[in-house]
């Protein structure tokens, strides 16, 4: 394992309650500095909770999540300092101007590059005078993704940054956040349920179902332990190799996607086998449409390292 | 924090402005015109010879024209309704607002944690407020001066606008609408809530200001023997002889008069347990809205 220091994120058995409900419990990953991590899951399954409790608006009631090395701890500056937040539907203050925004975030913050602000809003032909209510949806996202990128924080948590957007607005935002995160070396968490504008973009995933982790891993090596089997019917689930995710029956054949590494199988194939790579959304589709298990985020650790 | 919290509240700090030139316009021309009169009337010559016992016809006519009836029953409902209107509009955008919009989101997220911008926000609001109070209570302290040396300071316009009323009153009504505003998680809500809670808690003071609940009352009995024609509650020197003394109750006990009043010198005591009840309701709100929000953990 590398050590803590080159992680940008580590959660160790996180959980967070809601009175009697649990919001996500027993979430375990580690993620390298400066990954594009993509957080994916249906609604209400904890991906706002994970990045509250990542940002340090919300306190953990069990386990831990730390930033490059320490501990988030809710509300205290040392936490907030080290993680810029854009909140779902990117709150502005409406009566303020651009320049009363950035006014605040240079209060609020020991460090604001007011520098980097103004020039985006330039680039981006936003006047500093215009009143935030004035703006159009994608230019409020605009300058709320300023306002995170400004303060200048090593890694930025961006919940459903482009959920409200249309379709070129969603474009720029996320070249947006792509450039800066290349220019900087910034880790970057998007939270989404739209799988297909993560896929290009993220080299990290994390699989959210139910307040439960599915699946955590460097993308590329998620891809390369699991795979689609096409079998002749009928074989048992117990029958294949590795693990089954999911799996389609038809008249004549099954195909399963299995977590399973290309050696396991070799050593289970048999004839009329048919082996193909996954995808990236038939791997997202598959652990989101599983049902949560308990100790998912194991078996698909050990697929990974296996 | 001081910019952010003038931002966000400079509108109100600017209507705030605007209701003390009001104040200050009011206060400068009837009080020069009342302070005229005053003179006019020769009511220091008269005050100063005979301790008032000699000049009931010019203190009656006077306080005719400017208290009772007169241009105080104009200023008497804002001087009550202001602090706890301005309280509210003040109060319950403080949080309420930022929970219904979302941007505590982005205000909470910033470098400064959440207690600390709470408690800077409040320290400086209320210092504004503090200060907004003490300038209205200060105009309508001067403005009142010759009525305060020939009537009773318990009455209401001089009661609501002088010492601590005002002031503790506004107080009282921003504290439970900030209060409200993080309970509720929205503006109108809190304001209306906080509005009956003010509301309620203004009516018993109201209650109260006819203080036989409060203090035991100071007695006096005078002989009376055929009926005692101009002894009365409302007359413009008090039935106890003495100017400020504030007469609610007169019973017959045999050959005497039972006079139940309040003396002059129990303004400060009143001001105290009224203004001293405004202010623990909202200063105890604000702390445990401070202590809600830091303890809240979703």
């Amino acid at each position: 394992m590398t050590h803590d220091g080159a992680l940008a994120l580590r959660a160790d058995r996180l959980g967070k309650r809601y009175g009697q409900t649990w919001g996500l419990r027993d979430c375990t990953f580690a993620v390298p500095a400066g990954s594009i991590v993509g957080l994916v899951g249906p609604n209400g399954a904890g991906k706002t909770t994970l990045l509250a409790l990542t940002v340090g608006l919300l306190a953990p009631s069990e386990g831990q999540i730390a930033v490059f090395g320490e501990p988030s701890r809710a509300h205290t500056a040392a936490t907030l300092a080290r993680v810029s937040y854009l909140a779902q539907d990117h709150p502005l203050y409406r009566g303020f101007s651009v320049a009363d925004m950035f006014h605040l975030g240079r209060s609020m913050n020991q460090r604001w590059d007011q520098a980097l602000a103004e020039q985006r809003m330039d680039t981006l032909g936003i006047s500093l005078q215009r009143k935030v209510k004035t703006l159009s949806g994608g230019q409020q996202a605009q300058v709320a993704l300023t306002m995170a990128l400004a303060k200048r924080a090593p890694l930025l948590v961006l919940d459903e940054p482009v959920a409200s957007l249309d379709p070129i607005a969603r474009l720029d935002l996320m070249r947006d956040v792509m450039g800066a995160a290349v220019g900087s070396g910034l880790t970057v968490v998007i939270a989404s349920h739209v799988i297909s504008e993560l896929e290009r973009l993220c080299d990290y995933l994390i699989v959210l179902a139910g307040g439960r982790l599915q699946l955590a891993g460097p993308v590329d090596d998620l891809l390369a332990a699991h795979h689609l089997l096409t079998v002749p019917r009928p074989v048992p689930d117990t029958g294949l190799p590795g693990t089954v995710i999911s799996r389609t029956d038809s008249d004549r054949h099954s195909t399963a996607l299995v977590a399973a590494g290309l050696g396991q199988l070799a050593e289970a194939e048999r004839p009329g086998w048919r082996t193909d790579p996954v995808s990236f959304d038939q791997l997202v589709l598959a652990y989101l449409q599983r049902p949560p298990v308990t100790d998912h985020s194991r078996l698909a650790q050990s697929a990974v390292t296996s | 924090m001081t910019w952010v919290t003038w931002r966000q509240h400079r509108t109100q700090a600017i209507v705030c402005l605007a209701l003390v030139c009001v104040t200050a316009a009011y206060a400068i021309v009837a009080g020069t015109w009342m302070r005229a009169t005053f003179s006019d009337d020769g009511l220091p010559a008269c005050l100063a010879r005979s301790g008032g016992a000699g000049c009931t016809a010019a203190i009656t006519s006077f306080v005719d024209e400017f208290s009772r009836g007169g241009i105080n029953s104009i200023i008497n409902l804002p001087l009550i309704a202001i602090p706890g209107l301005l309280g509210l509009v003040v109060g319950a955008p403080l949080l309420g607002q930022e929970l219904e919009r979302g941007t505590w989101a982005l205000a909470w997220s910033q470098t400064v944690p959440r207690t600390r911008w709470l408690t800077a926000k409040l320290g400086l609001v209320t210092g504004g407020l503090v200060l907004f109070g003490a300038v209205v209570t200060a105009l309508m302290t001067w403005y009142h001066a010759p009525l305060d040396r020939v009537t009773s300071r318990s009455e209401p316009l001089p009661f609501n606008g002088e010492g601590l009323m005002f002031t503790a009153s506004l107080l009282c009504a921003f504290g439970v609408a900030v209060l409200a505003g993080l309970l509720l998680r929205n503006v109108i809500g809190a304001m209306v809530v906080a509005y009956v809670a003010w509301d309620i808690l203004t009516g018993l003071v109201l209650l109260m200001g006819g203080p036989i609940h409060v203090l035991s009352p100071a007695t006096m009995r005078i002989p009376c023997a055929n009926g005692c024609p101009g002894v009365t509650t409302g007359s413009a020197v008090p039935a106890t002889g003495h100017l400020g003394d504030f007469v609610y109750g007169i019973t017959r006990s045999g050959h005497e008069l039972v006079v139940s009043y309040l003396p002059a010198n129990q303004f400060w005591t009143l001001q105290f347990i009224q203004g001293g009840l405004y202010l623990a309701v909202g200063l105890a709100s604000l702390g445990i809205a401070v202590w809600v929000l830091n303890r809240r953990t979703t």
